[in-house]
C-alpha cells in the first residue's frame, strides 16, 4: 500500500466578518452569553477560594514561633500580598480549565468527533488583555520585590560592619563557623567566648560573619528568617535583630554529607540581663 | 507527481565504489560485540593501571585516592571509548576521512532495511528505530528513578527510625535527582523528537542520521558508570553535587562525572541533529508559519541544551580533573572557589527545566487542537513564547545562588529577569487556555493529560513566583517548598506531559492503541497521588523543613506520612501505566494509519511506517491547524441580534 | 542557489551536494556555537579564580608563572594551518587539487608540530597540576587547546585523505570549506586562551581571607 497523492492539507479558514458592531456592543453581547456569565461565575468563586490560602499559609510558617524578627515579618507580609495578588489570574485560569472539562460540551467515544469547535485563530483583545495583566503583575511582583529586598537587606544591615552602625547602636559581631556537622559561634567582642547555642539578646542587632572550615553549609535562623551560605575559603554576612523572646530553630539548609540532618542547633534569644549574666559565666567580658 | 520536492533518482545518482556488502565492518557489530569490547577494554584497564599506578598496600592516603580516582576514571572512560568502537559508532568518521564514502546501499544497510527486530539492538540510524530506543531507554530510567523515590519516601515516612544508613539515603536522594533529571530531559526530545518529528516536516530521516545512533548509544553507554556508583560509595550529594562535598565523596561520584560528560555529548549532537532537520529539511510549503508547533518547541529546547550543556558537562570536567590529577578548581584551600562550581552548574541548572517543560508543552499544544478540533489558539503567540523564554532563561541562573553569599547585590536584577520569564511563560498557558475556549473535548486520555499539566503548571507556576522572589527565598531556599515547586515543574508538568505525548503518538509508533480504560486509571491514580505527595511537601517546606535529609523535628511527621502514602500512589498508579503500556504494545487494538484523525503529516503516512517515511514527500499547502467550524456568534453579531443562548 | 546545471549528486541521499553542504555548514556553525560556551566555561573558571585569589593560594609556588612564548607559538601554529586550509579551498575552486593536497598536507603537518608542541608544555611547566589556582586554570587551558588540536589533526588528514581519494573537486569543496571554518574558531578559542594567560597572572585581588578563619 502506499500515497499515489502527496498528502496535503486543506485551508479551512474562516472569514472575518467586515463590518462589525460597535465595540460597547459586542461587549455587551459578550458578557450576556451564558458560558460567559458562568465563567465568570466560577473565577469568583475559584478566587474566594484561594485568597484564604494567604492566612493557611502564614499559619503553617507561624507554627513554630515565626515571626521573631522584622525580616521575617516581611517575608510573611510577602508571601500574603503574592498569594492574594496572584489569585485573580490563578482563578480565570482554572475556571476556565474546568469549566471547559464539561461547558462548552464533550465528545467521548472510540472514533474521531466530526463535530467540530469553533475555529477562532486568535483573539486579538485577549491576547492584548491577558499580556497586559500578566506584564502588570510581574511588573507590581518585580518592585514589590525590589522594595522589599532594600527593607530586608536594611533590617540586617548586611554590609554594614558592627562598628560603622549608622543608628548608634552597637551590633554584637557573631562569628559562625560551620564544620561538618556541627556549628560554633565566637562573640568578638564579648572576649571571644565561644558556643555551640546561639544565645542573643532580644532588640540588639546582631551580625553575622559566616565561614566554613570544610565544605557548604548554609545558616538558616528558621523563625528569624535568615540564611546565608557558610562557604569554605569566603567569609559571607547577613544580620538581624530578634524583637520575640524565646527559643529557635537553626538549621543547615545545604546538604553536607553524612549527618547533614543533624546539622541543627538552637538560638535563644533571652534578655539583656541574661545575655550579660550567660556572658560572665562563660568567662567572657561584658557587652560595652 | 511532479511537483514533489525531491524525487527519490537513486538509480540516477552515482555511486562510490562499494568495498564489500553493504553496511561494511557495520554487519558485524552489535550491542554483542560493543559490550563484550567495551567490558574487555574496561577490564583491561583496570588490570594494568591497577599494576602500574595504584601499587596495593600505599600507605600515603592522599597519593592512592588520587590513584584510585584516576585508575577508576581511566576504566570507566575505556568502557565507553571501546564500547563505542565495538558498536561501530566510528566506522562513519574513518570512511570519511579515508574517502571510503557511504554508497546508497551503505546508508540503506545502516538505516536496518531488512534486518527485523535485530536492528534495535544495531548503530541503526533510522530515525524511526532511534526514537523507539529512547522511548524504552527513558521508561527505564523512569522506572529506576520511580524506585530509588519510593525507597526514599519509605526513609521519610517511616519517622520514628532511620531505616537506611545515612551515606545510602545521601546516595539515593542524588541518584535518583540525577536520573532523573537525565530522563526528563530525554523523555520528549528523545522519542517524539526521533521518531515523530521527522515525519512531522515531511523528511525522510533525520539530517545528521548516523549522529542520530551517536546520541543514543553515548547515552546508552553513560548508564553503567552511573547506575554502578551506588556499588561504589554512591553519589552522596544531591543531583547538584555541590563542591567541595563532592571531592570528599568516595570514587561512585567518578561515575556521576563521566555520566555527565558523555551525556552532555549525546545531547550536544541530538540537538544539533534536530536544529537542523528542523530547519533545513522541511518539506517543500512547509514555511516557518505553517510549521507544527511541536517542532518550535523541540527547537527551542534543543537551543538550550546546545548553548549551555557545555558548562555543566566542563564543571563535571573541572571537578572530575580534581579528583584525578589533584587540581584546585573547587578546592578553597589551594584557591579554588565553590561559586566557580554554582555558576558553571546553575547556567546550564536553570535552562535545563525548561528544556524538559518546553517540549512537553509543545507536545500537549500539538494534540490538544486534535482532540477539540480546533485551530491552535495564537500560534505567533505561542512562538513568542517559546522564544522569550528560551531567551530569558539563560539570564536566570543566579536565582538558584540568591543564598550563596555571592555577589549579594546580584539578587536585584536577577529577580528582575525571573519574574520577567513568567511573561513568556504566561504566553505558553494563554495559548493552552485560549484553545480550550469554547471547544469540546473529545476526553482520551491524551487530552485528559492537558487538563492535569495545566492545573500542575498553575500551582507549580504560582509557588515559583513565590521563589524568584529574594526575600521570601531567604525563607524557602533550600527547603522541602522548593522540592515540591520543582516537581510540580518537572513531574507535573513535564513528566505528565510525556505520558500525553505517548498516549497520542503510541499508535503510530506501534500501530496499536494504548489501552484507554488501564492506562487512564493508571494516570489518575498516578496524578492524585503526586497531588497529595507534594502538596503536603508545601506544608512540610512553609513549616521550615531542609530538603535531603532523612531525621527531622516531630512537627514534620504528619506533612511527611501523607507524602509517603501519595508516593507510594503514584508508584501504584505508574505500575498500572507500564502495564498498560507493555500489554498494549504486545496486543494492543490496531490502530489503523490516523486513529485521531490529525492533520499533521505523520498521521498521513501509513502505519507502520515505512523505511523512508513517504513513498513520495508531500507538499504542504497549509497549516496543520484548519479544524473548526465558523463561529456561530459572529453570524449572531453581525445579524445584530441579541443572542438567545448558549450554542 | 547558484549550483552548476552538472552539479554533482550526493550519492546517499540522490540530492545535490549544495544542499547537503547546507545542512553540514549549519551543523557545523551549531557545533561551534556549544564549542564556545565550553571554551567561555574554561575562560570564566580561569579569571573568576584569578579575581578571587582565595585562601591567597591562586599564585603558583615561587612566583614560577608559565612563560607566554610558549602559548603564542601554538597560536601561531594553528593560525598558519588555518590560513593554508583557507587557501586550499581557493586552489581546489580554481580546480587545482594538486593545490589544496599541498595546502591539506602542509596544515596537517604544522597542526602536527604544534600538538606535540602543546604536549611538550603541558609535561614542562615550572608547576604540577595541584600548585594553586593558576596552575589548575593554565594547566585546563592547554587541555582544551590539545583537545582542539587533536580534533583539528584528525580533521586536517582526514581532508588530505579525501583529497587523495578523489571525493573533494572543484564543484564539491564544501568539506575544505566547514573544515576551514572550525579550525578558524579553533585558533580564536587557542587566542584567547593565550590572551589570558599572559594577561592574567598575578591577582588582583591582595586581601582575601585566610582559610576557615575570620582574618583578612
Amino acid at each position: 500500500m502506499s500515497i499515489d497523492n502527496p498528502p496535503t492539507i486543506e485551508v479551512d479558514q474562516p472569514e472575518e466578518p467586515t463590518n462589525r458592531p460597535a465595540a460597547d456592543h459586542r461587549l455587551k453581547e459578550w458578557l450576556s452569553r451564558g458560558y460567559v456569565r458562568r465563567i465568570i461565575a466560577l473565577s469568583i468563586v475559584i478566587g474566594l477560594l484561594i485568597i484564604p490560602l494567604a492566612w493557611v499559609v502564614i499559619h503553617f510558617m507561624n507554627l513554630s514561633g515565626a515571626p521573631a524578627s522584622a525580616i521575617m515579618v516581611e517575608i510573611e507580609r510577602t508571601m500574603f500580598v503574592f498569594t492574594v495578588v496572584s489569585a485573580p489570574l490563578m482563578a480565570i485560569t482554572l475556571a476556565i480549565l474546568f469549566y471547559s472539562l464539561t461547558g462548552w460540551g464533550r465528545v467521548t467515544g472510540e472514533d474521531p468527533p466530526m463535530q467540530e469547535s469553533p475555529a477562532i485563530r486568535t483573539n486579538g483583545t485577549a491576547v492584548v488583555l491577558w499580556i497586559a495583566a500578566t506584564s502588570i503583575l510581574a511588573g507590581f511582583l518585580v518592585i514589590w520585590g525590589l522594595v522589599e529586598l532594600a527593607t530586608i537587606t536594611s533590617y540586617a544591615n548586611g554590609s554594614t560592619p558592627a562598628n560603622q552602625q549608622p543608628n548608634g547602636q552597637k551590633a554584637i559581631d557573631i562569628n559562625v563557623t560551620g564544620q561538618q556537622w556541627v556549628w560554633t559561634f565566637q562573640y568578638p567582642d564579648q572576649g571571644a567566648v565561644t558556643s555551640d547555642t546561639l544565645i542573643v539578646p532580644i532588640n540588639v542587632p546582631l551580625y553575622f560573619n559566616v565561614t566554613s572550615k570544610d565544605v557548604v553549609h548554609d545558616f538558616w535562623v528558621v523563625e528569624l528568617g535568615i540564611k546565608i551560605d557558610a562557604n569554605p575559603g569566603a567569609i559571607t554576612n547577613t544580620g538581624v535583630t530578634p524583637d520575640k523572646l524565646g527559643t529557635f530553630n537553626i538549621r543547615c539548609a545545604e546538604l553536607c554529607g553524612l549527618h547533614h540532618a543533624y546539622m541543627q542547633t538552637k538560638i535563644q534569644v533571652v534578655t539583656q540581663a541574661e545575655f550579660d549574666a550567660w556572658v560572665r559565666e562563660m568567662g567572657g567580658k561584658r557587652t560595652v | 507527481m511532479t511537483d514533489t520536492a525531491v524525487v527519490h533518482q537513486t538509480h540516477d545518482v552515482p555511486q562510490p565504489k562499494q568495498h564489500g556488502k553493504p553496511g561494511g565492518i557495520l554487519r558485524h557489530t552489535s550491542i554483542v560485540t560493543g559490550t563484550a569490547l567495551g567490558l574487555v577494554a574496561a577490564i583491561v584497564t583496570y588490570a594494568i593501571g591497577s599494576h602500574f599506578f595504584v601499587p596495593w598496600g600505599t600507605t600515603n592516603a592522599d597519593a592512592s585516592q588520587v590513584g584510585l580516582n584516576a585508575l577508576v576514571a581511566a576504566t570507566y572512560f575505556a568502557w565507553v571509548i571501546f564500547f563505542m568502537i565495538g558498536i561501530g559508532a566510528f566506522a562513519g568518521p574513518i570512511r570519511w576521512a579515508l574517502g571510503h564514502d557511504l554508497t546508497h546501499d551503505d546508508a540503506e544497510y545502516m538505516a536496518g532495511k531488512d534486518q527485523g527486530k535485530w536492528r534495535y539492538w544495531k548503530y541503526t540510524t533510522d530515525h524511526k528505530v532511534v526514537g523507539t530506543q529512547y522511548l524504552i531507554m527513558a521508561m527505564f530510567l523512569l522506572g529506576l528513578g520511580g524506585l530509588l523515590a519510593m525507597l526514599i519516601r519509605t526513609e521519610l515516612g517511616i519517622t520514628w527510625a532511620e531505616v537506611f544508613d545515612p551515606n545510602f539515603y545521601n546516595s539515593l536522594i542524588g541518584t535518583h535527582g540525577i536520573v532523573m533529571i537525565i530522563a526528563l530531559i530525554i523523555v520528549v526530545t528523545g522519542p517524539f523528537g526521533n521518531f515523530i518529528l521527522p515525519i512531522m516536516i515531511g523528511a525522510r530521516d533525520m539530517a545528521f542520521p548516523r549522529l542520530n545512533a551517536l546520541s543514543f548509544w553515548l547515552l546508552f553507554a553513560a548508564i553503567p558508570p552511573l547506575a554502578s556508583n551506588l556499588f561504589l560509595g554512591g553519589i552522596r550529594d544531591g543531583w547538584t553535587v555541590y563542591q567541595p562535598l563532592a571531592s570528599q565523596a568516595p570514587i561512585g561520584m567518578i561515575g556521576y562525572q563521566v555520566t555527565i560528560i558523555v551525556f552532555a555529548f549525546s545531547t550536544g549532537v541530538a540537538s544539533v541533529n534536530l536544529i537542523t532537520t528542523s530547519v533545513t529539511m522541511r518539506a517543500r510549503g512547509m514555511t516557518w508559519n505553517r510549521v507544527p508547533i511541536f517542532v518550535i518547541g523541540v527547537i527551542a529546547s534543543s537551543v538550550m541544551g546546545l548553548v549551555w550543556f557545555p558548562m555543566f558537562q566542563y564543571s563535571q570536567m573541572l571537578a572530575l580533573s580534581d579528583k584525578v590529577i589533584a587540581t584546585s578548581f573547587y578546592n578553597p584551600i589551594m584557591g579554588g572557589s565553590v561559586w566557580l562550581y554554582e555558576n558553571l552548574f546553575w547556567l546550564l541548572g536553570h535552562p535545563e527545566v525548561y528544556v524538559v517543560v518546553i517540549p512537553g508543552t509543545a507536545a500537549l499544544m500539538e494534540l490538544m487542537v486534535v482532540f477539540l478540533r480546533k485551530p491552535l489558539f495564537s500560534y505567533k503567540v505561542a512562538i513568542a513564547g517559546f522564544a522569550g523564554v528560551v531567551g530569558i532563561s539563560s539570564i536566570v541562573w543566579v536565582h538558584h545562588m540568591y543564598m550563596t553569599g555571592w555577589a549579594p547585590s546580584a539578587g536585584y536584577p536577577f529577580m528582575l529577569s525571573t519574574e520577567l520569564i513568567s511573561i513568556p511563560f504566561g504566553f505558553l498557558v494563554l495559548v493552552m487556555l485560549g484553545t480550550l475556549w469554547r471547544g469540546k473535548p473529545w476526553t482520551r486520555l491524551p487530552m485528559m493529560c492537558v487538563y492535569a499539566v495545566i492545573w500542575d503548571k498553575v500551582v507549580g507556576g504560582i509557588t515559583g513566583v513565590y521563589l524568584s522572589d529574594v526575600p521570601v527565598d531567604q525563607y524557602m531556599h533550600g527547603s522541602m517548598f522548593v522540592v515540591a515547586h520543582f516537581h510540580y515543574m518537572l513531574m507535573g508538568a513535564g513528566l505528565f506531559a510525556a505520558i500525553g505525548a505517548t498516549a497520542y503518538w503510541f499508535p503510530k509508533m506501534t500501530g496499536r492503541m494504548l489501552d484507554e480504560r488501564l492506562g487512564s486509571i493508571g494516570f489518575w491514580v498516578a496524578f492524585f497521588g503526586f497531588q497529595l505527595t507534594f502538596g503536603s511537601m508545601f506544608v512540610a517546606g512553609l513549616q521550615g523543613m531542609p530538603r535531603r535529609v532523612l531525621q527531622f523535628d516531630n512537627a514534620f511527621n504528619i506533612s511527611n506520612w501523607l507524602s509517603t502514602v501519595g508516593a507510594y500512589t503514584i508508584g501504584i498508579g505508574m505500575l498500572i501505566f507500564l502495564y498498560a503500556v507493555i500489554t498494549s504494545w504486545r496486543s494492543g487494538k490496531p490502530s489503523g494509519s490516523n486513529p485521531w484523525g490529525g492533520k499533521t503529516l505523520e498521521w498521513q503516512t501509513e502505519t507502520p511506517v515505512p523505511l523512508e517515511n513517504f513513498p513520495v514527500l508531500p507538499v504542504v499547502t497549509s497549516d496543520p491547524y484548519g479544524y473548526g467550524v465558523p463561529d456561530p456568534y459572529d453570524a449572531v453579531l453581525e445579524a445584530d441580534k441579541q443572542p438567545a443562548g448558549v450554542a | 542557489m547558484s549550483a552548476p546545471v552538472t552539479e554533482p549528486l550526493y550519492p546517499t541521499t540522490g540530492e545535490p551536494v549544495s544542499i547537503n553542504a547546507r545542512r553540514n555548514r549549519m551543523g557545523i556553525w551549531l557545533c561551534i556555537v556549544s564549542d564556545i560556551t565550553g571554551t567561555v566555561a574554561l575562560l570564566v573558571a580561569y579569571s573568576y579564580l584569578w579575581s578571587l585569589n582565595v585562601n591567597n593560594a591562586w599564585a603558583p609556588p615561587n612566583d614560577a608563572w608559565a612563560p607566554p612564548t610558549t602559548f603564542w607559538l601554538i597560536v601561531l601554529g594553528t593560525a598558519v594551518a588555518t590560513a593554508l586550509m583557507w587557501w586550499g579551498l581557493r586552489q581546489i575552486d580554481q580546480g587545482n587539487r594538486r593545490g589544496l593536497m599541498l595546502a591539506a598536507s602542509l596544515s596537517m603537518l604544522i597542526i602536527l608540530v604544534t600538538f606535540i608542541g602543546q604536549i611538550v608544555q603541558l609535561s614542562t611547566f615550572p608547576f604540577g597540576p595541584s600548585d594553586g589556582a593558576y596552575a589548575s586554570a593554565t594547566f585546563w587551558l592547554c587541555i582544551g587547546s590539545a583537545i582542539h588540536l587533536s580534533l583539528l589533526l584528525f580533521l586536517t588528514q582526514a581532508i588530505m585523505g579525501r583529497t587523495r581519494a578523489g571525493r573533494i573537486t572543484q564543484g564539491n569543496s564544501s568539506h575544505v570549506r566547514l573544515v576551514a571554518m572550525y579550525m578558524t574558531w579553533a585558533t580564536i578559542a587557542i587566542l584567547l586562551g593565550a590572551i589570558f594567560a599572559t594577561v592574567m597572572t598575578t591577582s588582583p585581588n591582595t586581601n582575601s581571607p585566610t582559610f576557615g578563619t575570620f582574618q583578612e
